[in-house]
Protein backbone atom coordinates (compact mmCIF):
# COMPACT_ATOMS: atom_id res chain seq x y z
CA UNK A 1 0.00 0.00 0.00
CA UNK A 2 2.90 2.38 0.59
CA UNK A 3 3.53 3.18 -3.10
CA UNK A 4 -0.15 4.06 -3.54
CA UNK A 5 0.02 6.29 -0.50
CA UNK A 6 3.16 7.95 -1.83
CA UNK A 7 1.44 8.65 -5.13
CA UNK A 8 -1.60 10.05 -3.36
CA UNK A 9 0.60 12.24 -1.17
CA UNK A 10 2.01 13.90 -4.24
CA UNK A 11 -1.49 15.15 -5.09
CA UNK A 12 -0.70 17.74 -2.44
CA UNK A 13 1.63 19.43 -4.89
CA UNK A 14 -1.36 20.58 -6.96
CA UNK A 15 -2.43 23.24 -4.48
CA UNK A 16 0.89 25.08 -4.20
CA UNK A 17 1.17 24.87 -7.99
CA UNK A 18 -2.12 26.70 -8.43
CA UNK A 19 -1.13 29.15 -5.71
CA UNK A 20 2.25 29.98 -7.20
CA UNK A 21 0.65 30.34 -10.62
CA UNK A 22 -1.91 32.85 -9.36
CA UNK A 23 0.72 34.69 -7.33
CA UNK A 24 3.20 35.01 -10.17
CA UNK A 25 0.51 36.01 -12.64
CA UNK A 26 -0.88 38.72 -10.43
CA UNK A 27 2.51 40.09 -9.44
CA UNK A 28 3.58 40.19 -13.08
CA UNK A 29 0.44 42.18 -13.81
CA UNK A 30 1.23 44.50 -10.93
CA UNK A 31 4.80 44.96 -12.18
CA UNK A 32 3.47 45.75 -15.64
CA UNK A 33 1.13 48.37 -14.27
CA UNK A 34 3.61 49.91 -11.91
CA UNK A 35 7.17 49.21 -13.08
CA UNK A 36 8.63 51.54 -10.44
CA UNK A 37 7.44 49.24 -7.68
CA UNK A 38 8.87 46.16 -9.39
CA UNK A 39 11.66 45.43 -6.84
CA UNK A 40 9.27 45.53 -3.89
CA UNK A 41 6.71 43.39 -5.69
CA UNK A 42 9.37 40.91 -6.73
CA UNK A 43 10.67 40.53 -3.19
CA UNK A 44 7.19 39.95 -1.85
CA UNK A 45 6.45 37.55 -4.69
CA UNK A 46 9.50 35.45 -3.82
CA UNK A 47 8.48 35.34 -0.16
CA UNK A 48 4.91 34.32 -1.03
CA UNK A 49 6.10 31.73 -3.51
CA UNK A 50 8.44 30.30 -0.89
CA UNK A 51 5.63 30.03 1.64
CA UNK A 52 3.34 28.34 -0.87
CA UNK A 53 6.10 26.07 -2.02
CA UNK A 54 6.80 24.92 1.53
CA UNK A 55 3.44 23.15 1.58
CA UNK A 56 4.26 21.34 -1.63
CA UNK A 57 7.57 20.30 -0.11
CA UNK A 58 5.69 18.89 2.88
CA UNK A 59 3.70 16.67 0.51
CA UNK A 60 6.89 15.70 -1.31
CA UNK A 61 8.67 14.72 1.92
CA UNK A 62 5.69 12.65 3.07
CA UNK A 63 5.60 10.92 -0.31
CA UNK A 64 9.32 10.14 -0.24
CA UNK A 65 9.15 8.86 3.33
CA UNK A 66 6.32 6.52 2.33
CA UNK A 67 8.09 5.41 -0.83
CA UNK A 68 11.37 4.61 0.93
CA UNK A 69 9.84 2.71 3.82
CA UNK B 1 20.66 11.11 -46.22
CA UNK B 2 22.00 13.98 -44.15
CA UNK B 3 25.07 14.31 -46.36
CA UNK B 4 23.02 14.85 -49.51
CA UNK B 5 21.00 17.63 -47.92
CA UNK B 6 24.12 19.31 -46.55
CA UNK B 7 25.72 19.26 -49.99
CA UNK B 8 22.94 21.40 -51.41
CA UNK B 9 23.63 25.11 -50.98
CA UNK B 10 20.48 25.97 -49.09
CA UNK B 11 20.62 29.00 -46.79
CA UNK B 12 17.85 28.03 -44.41
CA UNK B 13 19.54 24.71 -43.79
CA UNK B 14 22.95 26.23 -43.17
CA UNK B 15 21.56 28.43 -40.48
CA UNK B 16 20.51 25.50 -38.36
CA UNK B 17 23.49 23.32 -39.25
CA UNK B 18 25.52 24.07 -36.05
CA UNK B 19 22.49 23.25 -33.95
CA UNK B 20 22.01 19.88 -35.65
CA UNK B 21 25.71 19.12 -35.34
CA UNK B 22 25.60 19.95 -31.63
CA UNK B 23 22.55 17.76 -31.05
CA UNK B 24 24.16 14.93 -33.01
CA UNK B 25 27.39 15.26 -31.04
CA UNK B 26 25.51 15.13 -27.75
CA UNK B 27 23.60 12.02 -28.81
CA UNK B 28 26.79 10.35 -30.06
CA UNK B 29 28.56 11.16 -26.78
CA UNK B 30 25.63 9.75 -24.84
CA UNK B 31 25.61 6.56 -26.93
CA UNK B 32 29.39 6.20 -26.47
CA UNK B 33 28.95 6.60 -22.71
CA UNK B 34 26.27 3.91 -22.75
CA UNK B 35 28.58 1.62 -24.73
CA UNK B 36 31.52 2.29 -22.40
CA UNK B 37 29.44 1.49 -19.33
CA UNK B 38 27.85 -1.41 -21.15
CA UNK B 39 24.15 -2.06 -21.37
CA UNK B 40 24.15 -5.09 -19.05
CA UNK B 41 25.61 -2.96 -16.24
CA UNK B 42 23.32 -0.06 -16.87
CA UNK B 43 23.66 2.14 -13.78
CA UNK B 44 21.01 1.60 -11.19
CA UNK B 45 19.38 4.62 -9.64
CA UNK B 46 21.04 5.27 -6.30
CA UNK B 47 18.94 7.50 -4.10
CA UNK B 48 20.82 9.27 -1.34
CA UNK B 49 19.56 7.99 2.02
CA UNK B 50 17.70 10.52 4.15
CA UNK B 51 19.73 9.74 7.25
CA UNK B 52 23.35 10.90 7.09
CA UNK B 53 26.15 8.37 7.33
CA UNK B 54 27.58 8.09 10.84
CA UNK B 55 31.37 8.28 10.74
CA UNK B 56 32.29 7.81 14.40
CA UNK B 57 30.64 8.30 17.78
CA UNK B 58 31.92 10.89 20.26
CA UNK B 59 30.47 10.18 23.67
CA UNK B 60 26.69 10.45 23.43
CA UNK B 61 26.93 12.23 20.06
CA UNK B 62 27.75 10.97 16.63
CA UNK B 63 29.83 12.71 13.99
CA UNK B 64 28.15 12.35 10.62
CA UNK B 65 29.40 13.18 7.17
CA UNK B 66 27.22 16.29 6.97
CA UNK B 67 28.85 17.63 10.14
CA UNK B 68 32.29 17.12 8.60
CA UNK B 69 31.20 18.97 5.46
CA UNK B 70 29.77 21.74 7.62
CA UNK B 71 33.20 22.13 9.26
CA UNK B 72 34.87 22.25 5.87
CA UNK B 73 32.47 24.92 4.59
CA UNK B 74 32.76 26.90 7.83
CA UNK B 75 36.55 26.80 7.57
CA UNK B 76 36.40 27.95 3.95
CA UNK B 77 34.15 30.87 4.89
CA UNK B 78 36.33 31.90 7.85
CA UNK B 79 39.55 31.68 5.85
CA UNK B 80 38.05 33.66 2.99
CA UNK B 81 36.60 36.27 5.32
CA UNK B 82 39.90 36.76 7.12
CA UNK B 83 42.00 36.70 3.97
CA UNK B 84 39.80 39.09 2.03
CA UNK B 85 39.49 41.69 4.78
CA UNK B 86 43.17 41.89 5.74
CA UNK B 87 44.77 45.26 5.31
CA UNK B 88 41.66 47.25 4.50
CA UNK B 89 42.48 50.57 2.90
CA UNK B 90 40.50 53.72 2.30
CA UNK B 91 41.17 53.44 -1.41
CA UNK B 92 40.27 49.82 -2.04
CA UNK B 93 42.11 47.42 -4.28
CA UNK B 94 39.97 45.35 -6.68
CA UNK B 95 39.48 42.44 -4.26
CA UNK B 96 38.36 44.71 -1.45
CA UNK B 97 36.11 46.48 -3.93
CA UNK B 98 34.40 43.23 -4.88
CA UNK B 99 33.89 42.20 -1.26
CA UNK B 100 32.52 45.63 -0.39
CA UNK B 101 30.18 45.44 -3.36
CA UNK B 102 28.81 42.07 -2.24
CA UNK B 103 28.31 43.22 1.33
CA UNK B 104 26.80 46.57 0.39
CA UNK B 105 24.34 45.21 -2.12
CA UNK B 106 23.12 42.59 0.36
CA UNK B 107 22.92 45.13 3.20
CA UNK B 108 21.04 47.57 0.97
CA UNK B 109 18.62 44.80 0.09
CA UNK B 110 18.05 44.13 3.79
CA UNK B 111 17.30 47.79 4.44
CA UNK B 112 14.99 48.03 1.43
CA UNK B 113 13.03 45.02 2.66
CA UNK B 114 12.86 45.66 6.39
CA UNK B 115 13.48 49.35 6.80
CA UNK B 116 16.19 51.01 8.91
CA UNK B 117 15.28 48.84 11.92
CA UNK B 118 16.47 45.80 9.97
CA UNK B 119 19.98 47.12 9.44
CA UNK B 120 20.97 45.50 12.71
CA UNK B 121 20.18 42.06 11.26
CA UNK B 122 22.13 42.48 8.02
CA UNK B 123 25.14 40.46 9.32
CA UNK B 124 22.86 37.59 10.33
CA UNK B 125 21.11 37.69 6.96
CA UNK B 126 24.38 37.70 5.03
CA UNK B 127 25.94 34.95 7.16
CA UNK B 128 22.92 32.69 6.72
CA UNK B 129 22.80 33.41 3.01
CA UNK B 130 26.48 32.72 2.36
CA UNK B 131 26.60 29.58 4.48
CA UNK B 132 23.46 28.08 2.94
CA UNK B 133 24.40 28.99 -0.59
CA UNK B 134 27.80 27.32 -0.22
CA UNK B 135 26.19 24.28 1.40
CA UNK B 136 23.66 23.97 -1.41
CA UNK B 137 26.27 24.35 -4.10
CA UNK B 138 28.60 21.86 -2.45
CA UNK B 139 26.08 19.16 -3.39
CA UNK B 140 26.88 19.77 -7.06
CA UNK B 141 30.63 19.19 -6.64
CA UNK B 142 31.57 15.68 -7.84
CA UNK B 143 31.79 13.00 -5.12
CA UNK B 144 29.71 15.00 -2.64
CA UNK B 145 26.97 12.66 -1.51
CA UNK B 146 28.67 9.75 -3.27
CA UNK B 147 31.60 9.35 -0.85
CA UNK B 148 31.07 8.42 2.79
CA UNK B 149 32.89 11.45 4.14
CA UNK B 150 31.18 14.19 2.17
CA UNK B 151 27.58 15.24 1.87
CA UNK B 152 25.93 18.59 1.19
CA UNK B 153 24.99 19.77 4.72
CA UNK B 154 21.62 21.21 3.74
CA UNK B 155 20.53 17.88 2.23
CA UNK B 156 20.46 16.60 5.80
CA UNK B 157 17.35 17.42 7.80
CA UNK B 158 19.39 17.71 11.02
CA UNK B 159 21.38 20.65 9.67
CA UNK B 160 18.37 22.53 8.29
CA UNK B 161 16.48 21.93 11.53
CA UNK B 162 19.44 23.36 13.44
CA UNK B 163 19.47 26.44 11.23
CA UNK B 164 15.71 26.83 11.67
CA UNK B 165 16.06 26.60 15.46
CA UNK B 166 18.72 29.30 15.35
CA UNK B 167 16.46 31.65 13.43
CA UNK B 168 13.50 30.75 15.68
CA UNK B 169 15.54 31.76 18.74
CA UNK B 170 16.71 34.92 16.99
CA UNK B 171 13.31 36.26 16.12
CA UNK B 172 11.70 35.51 19.45
CA UNK B 173 14.59 36.72 21.59
CA UNK B 174 14.83 39.89 19.53
CA UNK B 175 11.08 40.43 19.89
CA UNK B 176 11.34 40.06 23.68
CA UNK B 177 14.40 42.31 23.79
CA UNK B 178 12.79 45.12 21.81
CA UNK B 179 9.20 44.96 23.05
CA UNK B 180 9.83 43.68 26.55
CA UNK B 181 8.30 40.40 27.76
CA UNK B 182 4.98 41.95 28.77
CA UNK B 183 4.17 43.51 25.45
CA UNK B 184 5.68 40.62 23.50
CA UNK B 185 3.67 37.84 25.14
CA UNK B 186 0.67 40.17 25.16
CA UNK B 187 0.59 39.62 21.41
CA UNK B 188 -0.21 35.95 21.89
CA UNK B 189 -2.18 36.03 25.15
CA UNK B 190 -4.24 38.98 24.15
CA UNK B 191 -6.73 40.07 26.81
CA UNK B 192 -6.93 43.70 25.74
CA UNK B 193 -10.10 43.03 23.73
CA UNK B 194 -12.11 42.50 26.91
CA UNK B 195 -12.19 46.25 27.31
CA UNK B 196 -14.54 46.36 24.35
CA UNK B 197 -16.84 43.64 25.66
CA UNK B 198 -16.75 39.87 26.19
CA UNK B 199 -17.27 38.83 22.54
CA UNK B 200 -14.47 41.05 21.26
CA UNK B 201 -12.28 39.73 24.06
CA UNK B 202 -12.85 36.07 23.20
CA UNK B 203 -12.22 36.71 19.50
CA UNK B 204 -9.00 38.62 20.21
CA UNK B 205 -7.82 35.95 22.61
CA UNK B 206 -8.48 33.21 20.08
CA UNK B 207 -6.74 35.09 17.26
CA UNK B 208 -3.74 35.70 19.51
CA UNK B 209 -3.49 32.04 20.51
CA UNK B 210 -3.74 30.98 16.87
CA UNK B 211 -0.95 33.37 16.02
CA UNK B 212 1.16 31.88 18.80
CA UNK B 213 0.56 28.41 17.39
CA UNK B 214 1.66 29.56 13.96
CA UNK B 215 4.92 30.80 15.47
CA UNK B 216 5.88 27.17 16.11
CA UNK B 217 5.06 26.17 12.55
CA UNK B 218 7.48 28.74 11.13
CA UNK B 219 10.72 26.88 11.97
CA UNK B 220 9.18 23.57 10.86
CA UNK B 221 8.37 24.89 7.41
CA UNK B 222 11.74 26.68 7.22
CA UNK B 223 13.61 23.44 7.90
CA UNK B 224 11.48 21.23 5.68
CA UNK B 225 11.51 23.66 2.76
CA UNK B 226 15.29 23.88 2.60
CA UNK B 227 15.78 20.17 3.19
CA UNK B 228 13.12 19.14 0.68
CA UNK B 229 14.46 21.35 -2.06
CA UNK B 230 18.11 20.41 -1.69
CA UNK B 231 17.61 16.72 -1.06
CA UNK B 232 14.92 16.47 -3.74
CA UNK B 233 17.27 18.21 -6.13
CA UNK B 234 19.99 15.65 -5.40
CA UNK B 235 17.57 12.79 -5.94
CA UNK B 236 16.54 14.37 -9.24
CA UNK B 237 20.20 14.75 -10.25
CA UNK B 238 21.04 11.12 -9.52
CA UNK B 239 17.92 9.89 -11.34
CA UNK B 240 18.69 12.07 -14.35
CA UNK B 241 22.33 10.99 -14.39
CA UNK B 242 21.31 7.35 -14.30
CA UNK B 243 18.81 7.84 -17.11
CA UNK B 244 20.72 10.18 -19.42
CA UNK B 245 24.38 9.27 -18.66
CA UNK B 246 26.50 11.96 -20.34
CA UNK B 247 26.15 15.64 -21.29
CA UNK B 248 22.36 15.61 -21.13
CA UNK B 249 22.19 15.89 -17.30
CA UNK B 250 24.15 19.16 -17.49
CA UNK B 251 21.08 21.46 -17.72
CA UNK B 252 19.80 19.88 -14.52
CA UNK B 253 23.06 20.83 -12.81
CA UNK B 254 22.38 24.43 -13.85
CA UNK B 255 18.84 24.18 -12.51
CA UNK B 256 20.22 22.79 -9.25
CA UNK B 257 22.63 25.73 -8.90
CA UNK B 258 19.77 28.16 -9.47
CA UNK B 259 17.50 26.41 -6.95
CA UNK B 260 20.31 26.40 -4.39
CA UNK B 261 20.77 30.15 -4.75
CA UNK B 262 17.04 30.90 -4.56
CA UNK B 263 16.47 28.65 -1.55
CA UNK B 264 19.37 30.18 0.39
CA UNK B 265 17.94 33.59 -0.40
CA UNK B 266 14.48 32.55 0.73
CA UNK B 267 15.72 31.10 4.02
CA UNK B 268 17.62 34.30 4.81
CA UNK B 269 14.76 36.56 3.69
CA UNK B 270 12.19 34.67 5.75
CA UNK B 271 14.39 34.82 8.84
CA UNK B 272 14.75 38.57 8.34
CA UNK B 273 11.03 39.14 7.72
CA UNK B 274 9.99 37.03 10.71
CA UNK B 275 12.42 38.97 12.88
CA UNK B 276 11.09 42.33 11.71
CA UNK B 277 7.53 41.07 12.22
CA UNK B 278 8.34 39.98 15.77
CA UNK B 279 9.52 43.52 16.54
CA UNK B 280 6.08 44.94 15.73
CA UNK B 281 3.71 45.38 18.60
CA UNK B 282 -0.01 44.96 18.08
CA UNK B 283 -0.85 47.47 20.80
CA UNK B 284 -1.57 50.43 18.61
CA UNK B 285 -3.84 48.73 16.10
CA UNK B 286 -6.99 49.92 17.87
CA UNK B 287 -5.50 52.97 19.52
CA UNK B 288 -4.76 56.24 17.80
CA UNK B 289 -2.23 55.82 15.04
CA UNK B 290 1.40 56.71 15.58
CA UNK B 291 1.35 56.52 19.33
CA UNK B 292 4.20 54.05 19.54
CA UNK B 293 5.76 55.34 16.38
CA UNK B 294 7.99 52.34 15.78
CA UNK B 295 5.87 50.81 13.04
CA UNK B 296 7.62 48.66 10.45
CA UNK B 297 7.71 49.87 6.88
CA UNK B 298 4.92 49.12 4.48
CA UNK B 299 6.97 46.42 2.75
CA UNK B 300 6.99 44.18 5.75
CA UNK B 301 3.27 44.53 6.28
CA UNK B 302 2.63 43.47 2.73
CA UNK B 303 4.98 40.54 3.24
CA UNK B 304 2.99 39.65 6.32
CA UNK B 305 -0.17 39.67 4.25
CA UNK B 306 1.51 37.23 1.88
CA UNK B 307 2.40 35.03 4.82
Amino acid sequence: MEPIGAGLALLGVVGPGIGIGILTGLSTQAMGRNPDAAPVIRANMIIGAALAEGLGILAFVVGILLALR
Amino acid sequence: MQESSEARPARARNRYLPLWIAIGAVLVADLLAALVIGFPDYPTIEIEPIAPHVLFPVGPFTITNSIVTTWVIGAVIVVLAVALTRGLRLIPNPVQNAVEWIYESLANFVVSLGGPAAKRYAPLFIALFIFIVLSNWSGVIPFFGKVEWLRAPTSDLNVTAGLAIVSFCVFHLEGIRVLGPRRYFGKYFNVRGFRHGPIDGVIDLFVGLLEGLLEFLKPVTLALRLFGNVWGGEVMLSVMTALLLAVLPLPFLGLELFIGLIQAFIFAILTLVFTVLALESHDDEHATAGEHGEEGPATVKRAAAAA
